[in-house]
């Protein structure tokens, strides 16, 4: 029989290697610095992971996080439009627009897209609470936010089809030219879409 | 213009650096040396693409892991470095994360081998690889659209075969998607036919020194603008078979001669000419549309044509078409004028030296 670590640490770089974007190396080497991190390092990560289990809530709403028995940030605030609900895929994607300070109404947050080839279907994605919340607002404006990509345009021509019915306008993010630069950084898709998308000077 | 290619663990070159000629260059050789390696090799380093493989580690030497391919087209240096999982590109040393880009920069090829005949006698599959691998030079959103269009069509193939009742509406998230990308690929398959069209008659008359006239006509399996209507035209159909029924991936184009079927009607010879003048009517097509002259890889095939034919073929490239032809005999070499390069290819270790340079 081949030397292997202890099962314990076995065991931690089997959930290690299990998050996004870690693969085996990484995982090993992750476990092996905790170890040597002394035990109050491994306390503090694991208490933590305990924390996010137990303090914070995913609004059943907008489909953002809180901290558990506080209401929603975004959709107790009163200041926020509520005839305009922004679709995106994950909450990450909330707090980009945030960012930009551009938009001041509601959110749905679908948690991923469609892609029947890796089975995931609406049934798995936040669909219905989307329907019953534009019919509740009552909305009159659904913008998907979603990427450009052919699972993000499947879902976006999916909800379309799924809101259009309750009389509200649906719209997408425009695709173009990038903010304060010149043609030559941009590819000849994007220009192809921009082009396609011109304005009128007023 | 491809100056000169380096390969590393490519087939069965474990090193391999070859000078091209800026006209002509053969590669001489016994059956199984290599020859055609090379030749695949400049059309992966151009396009990203082998004609004989879609399977990337087939190109990977035995007991490698990677390969590599070099050159210099038009004094850029282009490096194409691929594992099984992964591809690297870099233009000029710098690493190229798209390869859009990389294609955008590097040459234009057209691929001429045995398996041109399929084009007249095979499945129309045949002739739509001809069409995308032509258009994906042409255009740069083509191959986009294409992929595209390919992922989509197998989600929506996969979610009309998963559910006992059909989901409709899932299956119309994809195919509204699908419409967009129908459209690119019909309007720019369209245009690349009509542009074909004089170009194929002026080579064939080269070819067979008589009027005979041949025609190609683009059949699209539906309009551009029409995919979403016939899909949803025929849900019935589509629910009894439970695939797409119509769209860009059914496309096809019909070969005539003298207004007749070619695949029925043309003898041999008039088959292989007129395979022949599709090749050579890409390779005008493409230098036509991009200003750049291709580069002319052709397997095999010169060696076995009659004398006419070859100065015909040769005649009707564009001007300042470099290519590179592999042969196993070089009982036509007296034919060949100044400019040109002959290269033996031997034994897998591939030794290649210079026996005539003009």
């Amino acid at each position: 029989m081949s030397l292997n670590y202890p099962a314990p640490i076995q065991r931690l770089i089997v959930q290690l290697k299990s998050l996004p974007g870690v693969g085996p190396r990484s995982a090993e080497r992750m476990a092996l610095w905790l170890l040597s991190a002394g035990r109050e390092r491994g306390g503090l990560l694991a208490d933590a992971l305990r924390a996010i289990e137990t303090e914070v809530v995913m609004c059943e709403d907008c489909g953002f996080y809180n901290e558990a028995g506080q209401a929603c940030l975004l959709c107790s605030n009163d200041k926020r439009q509520r005839h305009i609900v922004c679709v995106v895929e994950q909450a990450a994607d909330v707090l980009r627009l945030e960012r930009s300070r551009a938009y001041q109404g509601q959110y749905h947050v679908l948690g991923g897209k469609l892609s029947p080839l890796d089975n995931v279907t609406p049934e798995d994605l936040r669909m219905d609470s989307l329907e019953r919340r534009v019919a509740e607002l009552p909305a009159s404006e659904v913008i998907l936010a979603l990427g450009s990509d052919v699972e993000g345009e499947a879902t976006a021509n999916y909800i379309a089809d799924l809101v259009r019915p309750l009389g509200v306008a649906v719209t997408k993010l425009a695709q173009g030219m990038p903010a304060g630069g010149g043609l030559d950084h941009v590819d000849e898709l994007t220009l192809h879409h921009a082009l396609q998308g011109r304005r009128a000077m007023s | 213009m491809l100056s000169e290619i380096e390969v590393r663990d490519f087939r069965c070159f474990a090193h391999q650096r070859l000078e091209l000629h800026p006209q002509m260059t053969v590669l001489v050789g016994r059956n199984a040396q290599g020859k055609t390696s090379l030749l695949e090799a400049a059309c992966v380093l151009l396009r990203l693409q082998s004609p004989r493989t879609s399977v990337r580690t087939d190109l990977i030497r035995f007991d490698s892991s990677t390969l590599m391919v070099e050159g210099r087209w038009n004094g850029v240096s282009l490096r194409c470095g691929m594992s099984d999982s992964r591809r690297r590109l870099a233009i000029d040393g710098t690493i190229c994360g798209k390869s859009s880009d990389y294609l955008e920069r590097s040459g234009l090829v057209v691929w001429m081998d045995h398996s041109d005949m399929n084009l007249l006698r095979g499945t129309s599959e045949h002739r739509r690889r001809y069409l995308d691998f032509a258009a994906s030079q042409i255009e740069p959103g083509y191959l986009e659209a294409l992929q595209g269009y390919q992922r989509a069509l197998r989600s929506r193939n996969y979610i009309l075969k998963r559910d006992a009742t059909v989901q409709w509406r899932q299956v119309d998230a994809y195919g509204q998607l699908m419409a967009g990308f129908h459209q690119t690929l019909v309007l720019h398959r369209e245009q690349l036919v009509r542009a074909l069209k004089p170009k194929m008659g002026e080579v064939m008359s080269r070819l067979s020194f008589a009027t005979e006239e041949v025609g190609i006509e683009y059949l699209p399996a539906c309009s551009a603008e029409g995919l979403m209507d016939a899909l949803t035209r025929h849900r019935a159909e589509e629910e009894r078979s439970r695939t797409t029924y119509t769209g860009a991936h059914r496309d096809d184009f019909a070969l005539s001669i003298n207004g007749r079927n070619a695949e029925a009607f043309a003898s041999e010879g008039q088959q292989r000419s007129i395979s022949i003048a599709l090749k050579i009517g890409q390779a005008r097509v493409l230098d036509e549309a991009r200003s750049m002259a291709p580069l002319l890889l052709v397997d095999d095939v010169f060696g076995e044509l009659d004398p006419s034919r070859r100065r015909a073929l040769l005649s009707g490239l564009p001007l300042g078409t470099q290519s590179i032809f592999t042969t196993t005999h070089l009982d036509w070499a007296g034919e060949l004028g100044e400019g040109c390069q002959i290269v033996a290819v031997e034994k897998g270790e591939a030794r290649a030296k210079i026996l005539k340079r003009v």
